[in-house]
C-alpha cells in the first residue's frame, strides 16, 4: 500500500501535516537524548560520549529493518521509495566539510536547530555560520558546479554494489553497529570526562 | 551472575540480531512489482482509453508529429518485412528488457503499440500500464485494420454523411503520403484533414516525490 502519497492514499497536504508531527517528535527525542548539547555531540570525536553514534545507528538499523519487514508484509513498495542520488565528489567533499564543522562547532545542521529551540547561544552562532556557508555556496556555485556534479552514480545501494541481498546487507550493518556500540562504550570508559 | 535481570543492552542486541537474521533469510518480496491493481487495469480496459484509432495515428504520421513514437511489438523478422514509418521494434518477448525501459517509461512521447491485430499490442500495453508507465497507447485494430482503412480505403456510399466522406478523403490523402495503394483523391489533403481527430485522453498524472535530510 505504501508509500502513502505516491499511491494517493493520502494527499500531499496530509503528507506535510504528518511530516510536521513526525518532525516535532524527532526534535523532541533529539533534545531529550541530549543532542542540544554541543559538548555531548562533539564527544563522539573524542570518545567520551558516543550518544550520537548510538542514536543514529539505532535509527538507521531500525528503519532498515522496518522497511524490509514492511516490504515483506506488502505494506510498502520499496521500488517507489526515493533514494538520494550519489554524486561521489560532492559527498566526499561535503562529508569532510560537514565533519570538520561538526568537530569545531559541536553541532550538525539538524541538532543546531535542536539547540536553538532551547535557547543555546552557541547553536544560534552555528546557525548564522550555516547561513553564511549557504550564501557562499550559492554565490560560488558556478565555480563549484563541475565538482558538485562530478561522478554521478545514480542511486546505487550497498546491496546492489556488492551483489548481495538487501536482507544480508541489513544483517551486516546490524552486526557492525552492535560491534561499534560495544567499542564506543569501551571508549567512553577509556576517555572519561567528568563534566561536559 | 546472581542478578537474573537481563542487561537491556544485551536484550536489544539479541533482538536486533535475530530480526537481522530473519530478514537475511527470507527472500526479497517481489510479489507486487505492479503499481496498478487488476481492478484499475480492468476499468481502463473497459473505458478503452488505451486505443488510438488508425485515422488519428495516420494524421500524426502525416503531420510528422514529434511526440509520436510507434512501437512495433511483432517479432523482428516481421518488422523487417514491413513497418509503419518511423516505428521502432520492441518484440513482445523483449518488452521488459532494461534497454527499452527508457522508451516505455517516460512522459514526453506518445507511444503507440501495434502488431498485426490488437491482441499483442494490448498485451504490451497491459504490462507496461501495470508497471505504472504513462503515455502508452494501442493502435486500434492493428496493421490489418490499418491496411483496410488507411492504405486501401473503401469509398463510402454517396449517401453517406459528410463526416464519412471527409474521413475517406483524409484516408486517401494519408494513403498517398504513406505510400499505400489508394487512388488519387479529388480533394486535397488539406481540406480533408477537417475530419475530427480525437486527442489522446490522459491516463492519470505521473508523480515523483523527492525527499532528503541533511
Amino acid at each position: 500500500m505504501g508509500p502513502l502519497v505516491i499511491n494517493e492514499i493520502i494527499s500531499e497536504n496530509s503528507n506535510l501535516l504528518l511530516a510536521f508531527f513526525i518532525g516535532i517528535g524527532f526534535g523532541f527525542v533529539l533534545e531529550q537524548g541530549g543532542f542540544s548539547s554541543s559538548r555531548k555531540l562533539a564527544g563522539v570525536f573524542y570518545g567520551y560520549d558516543a550518544v550520537v553514534l548510538k542514536v543514529f545507528f539505532t535509527g538507521a538499523i531500525t528503519a532498515m529493518l522496518g522497511l524490509l519487514f514492511f516490504s515483506l508484509f506488502d505494506w510498502v513498495d520499496l521500488s517507489l521509495v526515493y533514494v538520494n542520488e550519489t554524486y561521489l565528489w560532492s559527498s566526499v567533499v561535503g562529508g569532510v566539510i560537514m565533519g570538520a564543522g561538526f568537530i569545531m562547532g559541536g553541532y550538525c545542521p539538524g541538532t543546531s536547530f535542536c539547540g536553538a529551540s532551547i535557547g543555546k547561544i552557541d547553536a544560534y552562532v552555528f546557525i548564522i555560520g550555516l547561513f553564511i556557508g549557504v550564501f557562499i555556496f550559492g554565490e560560488a556555485f558556478s565555480l563549484l558546479e563541475p565538482l558538485f556534479m562530478a561522478e554521478f552514480w545514480g542511486s546505487p545501494r550497498i546491496s546492489e554494489f556488492f551483489g548481495i541481498s538487501e536482507g544480508v546487507t541489513v544483517l551486516i550493518v546490524i552486526l557492525a553497529a552492535i560491534a561499534m556500540f560495544w567499542g564506543a562504550e569501551w571508549a567512553e570508559k577509556m576517555f572519561p570526562r567528568d563534566e561536559y | 551472575m546472581k542478578n537474573l535481570a537481563i542487561n537491556p543492552r544485551i536484550l536489544l542486541s539479541v533482538i536486533l540480531i535475530s530480526l537481522g537474521f530473519i530478514i537475511a533469510a527470507v527472500p526479497k518480496n517481489t510479489t507486487t512489482p505492479f503499481k496498478l491493481t487488476a481492478q484499475q487495469i480492468l476499468d481502463e480496459l473497459k473505458s478503452g482509453t488505451q486505443y488510438l484509432d488508425a485515422d488519428m495515428v495516420a494524421k500524426m504520421i502525416v503531420d510528422k508529429d514529434p511526440v509520436l513514437q510507434l512501437i512495433d511489438v511483432r517479432p523482428q523478422s516481421e518488422f523487417e518485412k514491413y513497418s509503419l514509418p518511423g516505428a521502432i521494434n520492441i518484440p513482445l518477448d523483449n518488452l521488459l528488457s532494461t534497454e527499452f525501459q527508457d522508451i516505455l517509461n517516460q512522459d514526453m512521447m506518445t507511444n503507440v503499440f501495434y502488431a498485426n491485430g490488437s491482441t499483442r499490442a494490448n498485451e504490451a500495453w497491459m504490462l507496461v500500464r501495470q508497471l505504472g508507465y504513462e503515455n502508452n497507447y494501442v493502435l486500434m485494430g492493428g496493421l490489418n485494420y490499418w491496411f483496410e482503412t488507411i492504405m486501401n480505403p473503401q469509398k463510402p456510399a454517396t449517401t453517406s454523411s459528410d463526416d464519412e466522406l471527409a474521413k475517406y478523403d483524409f484516408r486517401m490523402g494519408a494513403s498517398q503520403a504513406l505510400g499505400g495503394g489508394g487512388l488519387v483523391s479529388n480533394t486535397t489533403l488539406k481540406e480533408s484533414t477537417g475530419a475530427a481527430v480525437p486527442k489522446p485522453k490522459a491516463q492519470g498524472k505521473k508523480k515523483t516525490v523527492k525527499g532528503g535530510c541533511s
